[in-house]
């Protein structure tokens, strides 16, 4: 009797994991979507709630404010219709890539969802993204230099758009007595204005500025000026100074001795002139490693920054980028795609129009995260001050934010398309190779020429990847 | 009964407890051959394919993988965007440190911790939570404290009117950085080194005691062989997790400053995770695997000779 009770259980112990086996490797999205969809606390009213109602998964990162503004826009999306219920997948910014990019492994993607902008165009590619035309046939397109393009064909857009922005802690130029920086392109600063003000606004512990006899860099107790040195951003700096990142068509990298020059004269605020705190470049923090520090006085960073004001205590406003021989910018925008597993490319493509719209993501916009992608809310006057004057966030940057962001945006001269709008693996080439060989120079270790030129071949190889 | 009957009686008995026994084994081998396995050998099999995670994709527009015999293993010691080279040196180095480090910084601990002293409790838990918090709360803490700027040690350093140090972003310091961390995380190598403190006979103690033996004397002739096994178990299970050091660079270095960090296990996530190179990703886990196997046999081939067992003349 022991002896059979011992059998069984071992059948019983068998049994049981290959049933967890098979239960875990069975296909979840086998069953039919169900009317109301899954997620019972943001489902909203359900709307018809029929049994035919498809369930859409769309993915997201986002911090919880963010993600909470989403899910908003989402329940009204699921309230409008009772065709489809789109679910959210929410995955933190730091693993979305790699999570996505297993579950394609498992064959599992999402419908649809945001999409990294330094992998759209590998993942287009590679075959991770549908080729589905969202705005097929549309009047309304987003801006063409937010547009996503891999061989002339459209591939994403983005549902933002952003430029970059040089931010500035009122109270530190005010106690300085000294005027806040330009918020017109017509004024902006040169390179060397730029700094002339960070050197009087940095001070060590005995209030002495740098270039002052005695002056401590090792006690700094307020700094003049941040850069963000994200590689990205870095890209702005090599078009001001006349240089560029990759060639035109996206297919091999330039690097060339002016974007070295701008690059090292970005170090050298740290290195040399003692104005700037130090910044690896390994987070795409400027706001938060400047502004956000509460000793610094200047910094840069994208128009989203805007909405940082509901989480800091510091009243700071904005101004334009200085720049070296040019004035420039570079846009950008968190874009959404459809993935290449989903069943319903056409549901996935109406919905992402309808979430992609300005009307329908105004919260995200109202809250300072985004700005529009379509022209006609740069030009019309009515909608400006929906989104401008009417957002509680953009209202204490002034005429400033008029003058420093939107017309920046509207000047196609000035503002161009950041690099991962035609160039394919920028993961790979500015955040895997570049990115960790500029620390090393970021710290005066060695020169920027140096680590650029020690990884060109690496860049190279990490662009031309297949 | 007769003998032969007893024999085949056993045998039955015996042969039924076999089938119980392999009952009993097909669920840990069941789950050990599909999690396990299955997909070492699916990855062996991938790496010599031109494996993407879009060949996975249903719809997808690439064409099928095709087989391309070692030209993965090749590619990943000579495309300078992958440089596998030197993630098995970065790793091997960080290894090397962060072991010989951790063996006597835990032998030491240990050694204090052994030896009667108010809230020897306390001290016992102190130095063994580093090891139980979350590695990469740990990293990212660590991480402040170097901060160049406002960092704990950098502020200490000025105090004491030294230059600051660049740390994690200096690609000389960072992997002694890392190795200190490591250390300091080594927590569960003090515990079983105190488990094994403990089983060293007094009496060996007291008879060179007796003999006039020094302090120093009785650690090296009595303490150290009388551990060895202890020591031959950290080394080998220290040795396992720094070579599969891969935290640092997720949380905090990224891989650099240069390629100063590059593990070989943060180099073949990047490959197949962000790259989605799962073939090249595979090739450099093959590799991975062999260079953590040729360590572990130097291990146990050296073991013989330096390891002391007690007892050990009378085993068979």
């Amino acid at each position: 009797m022991k002896k059979r009770s011992v059998k069984i259980l071992a059948i019983l112990m068998s049994v049981l994991l290959m049933a967890g086996l098979l239960a875990a490797c069975a296909d979840e999205t086998a069953a039919p979507p169900a009317g109301g969809g899954g997620n019972s606390d943001n489902s909203g009213s359900g709307g018809g709630g029929s049994n035919e109602r498809i369930e859409l998964v769309f993915s997201l990162w986002g911090d919880p404010a963010e993600q909470e503004t989403t899910q908003r826009a989402l329940d009204v999306y699921n309230d409008s219709q009772d065709k489809v219920y789109v679910k959210a997948l929410q995955i933190g910014r730091d693993e979305y890539n790699e999570k996505l990019q297993t579950m394609a492994t498992s064959g599992e993607m999402p419908d649809c969802g945001m999409v990294a902008e330094d992998t759209v165009i590998g993942w287009a590619r590679d075959g991770l993204l549908s080729d589905f035309d969202i705005y097929a046939g549309q009047d309304n397109l987003p801006l063409d230099y937010i547009t996503f393009k891999y061989e002339g064909k459209v591939v994403a857009y983005s549902a933002a758009n952003e430029v970059l922005a040089l931010w500035f802690n009122k109270q530190i130029f005010d106690d300085a007595g000294i005027p806040y920086p330009p918020a017109t392109l017509d004024d902006a600063w040169t390179w060397d204005e730029f700094i002339e003000v960070a050197r009087k606004l940095t001070i060590d512990s005995d209030g002495r500025n740098p270039g002052d006899d005695g002056f401590d860099k090792n006690n700094i107790v307020q700094y003049g000026a941040g850069i963000n040195t994200y590689t990205w951003q870095l890209e702005v700096w090599a078009l001001s100074n006349g240089g560029k990142f990759f060639s035109s068509d996206g297919k091999s990298v330039a690097m060339d001795d002016a974007t070295i020059e701008a690059i090292q004269k970005v170090a050298d605020l740290h290195l040399v002139e003692n104005i700037a705190p130090f910044n690896d470049g390994t987070a795409d923090a400027g706001f938060d490693l400047t502004i956000g520090r509460g000793n610094v006085a200047m910094g840069t960073d994208g128009q989203w920054a805007t909405g940082f004001r509901a989480f800091v205590d510091i009243d700071y406003g904005v101004g334009v980028l200085p720049y070296m021989k040019h004035k420039a910018n570079i846009c950008t925008g968190g874009p959404t795609g459809i993935f290449a597993t989903t069943d319903y490319p056409n549901e996935a493509a109406d919905f992402l129009r309808w979430y992609n719209s300005e009307e329908n993501n105004i919260n995200t916009i109202l809250d300072g995260w985004w700005m529009p992608t379509k022209m006609n809310w740069y030009t019309d006057e009515a909608l400006l001050e929906q989104w401008i004057d009417g957002s509680d966030f953009r209202k204490p940057l002034g005429d400033a934010y008029r003058t420093a962001i939107l017309d920046v945006a509207l000047d196609f001269g000035v503002t161009k398309s950041t690099a991962w709008y035609y160039t394919p693996n920028t993961y790979e080439v500015l955040v895997g190779t570049l990115q960790p060989a500029l620390v090393e120079a970021f710290q005066g270790g060695k020169t920027v020429k140096e680590v650029v030129d020690a990884s060109r071949d690496a860049m190279q190889a990490a662009l031309d990847k297949r | 009964m007769g003998k032969s009957d007893k024999k085949k009686a056993y045998s039955r008995n015996a042969s039924k407890e076999q089938r119980a026994a392999y009952l009993f084994l097909i669920p840990a081998f069941l789950g050990l051959s599909l999690i396990t396995y299955i997909p070492l050998l699916a990855t062996f099999i991938m790496s010599f394919f031109n494996m993407n995670v879009g060949h996975f994709v249903k719809n997808s527009t690439l064409p099928p993988p095709q087989f391309v015999g070692l030209a993965n293993f090749i590619d990943i010691f000579t495309n300078p965007s992958i440089d596998f080279l030197n993630s098995i040196k970065v790793t091997i180095y960080f290894a090397l440190l962060a072991v010989a480090g951790s063996i006597i910084y835990s032998l030491f601990i240990a050694m204090l911790l052994n030896r009667t002293m108010p809230a020897r409790g306390f001290f016992r838990a102190i130095f063994y939570v580093p090891y139980i918090l979350p590695a990469a709360a740990v990293m990212i803490s660590w991480w402040f404290l170097l901060q160049y700027d406002g960092g704990l040690i950098n502020y200490i350093l000025v105090r004491l009117g030294l230059e600051k140090s660049y740390f994690l972003a200096n690609s000389s310091t960072a992997i002694p950085s890392l190795a200190v961390i490591a250390i300091w995380t080594s927590g569960n190598l003090i515990v079983i080194f105190l488990a094994g403190l403990q089983n060293v006979p007094r009496v060996y103690h007291e008879a060179a005691d007796i003999d006039g033996a020094t302090a120093l004397q009785r650690f090296w002739n009595i303490t150290i062989p009388c551990m060895t096994p202890i020591i031959f178990y950290n080394l080998l299970l220290s040795l396992v997790v720094n070579l599969q050091v891969v935290v640092p660079a997720l949380a905090v270095t990224k891989g650099g400053p240069g390629k100063s960090t590059m593990f070989m296990s943060y180099l073949m996530y990047q490959t197949g995770f962000r790259g989605r190179e799962l073939g090249k990703a595979g090739a450099i886990a093959f590799i991975f695997f062999i260079v953590a196997a040729i360590f572990a046999f130097i291990l146990f081939a050296t073991s013989k000779s330096w390891i002391f067992y007690e007892g050990k003349d009378d085993r068979k």
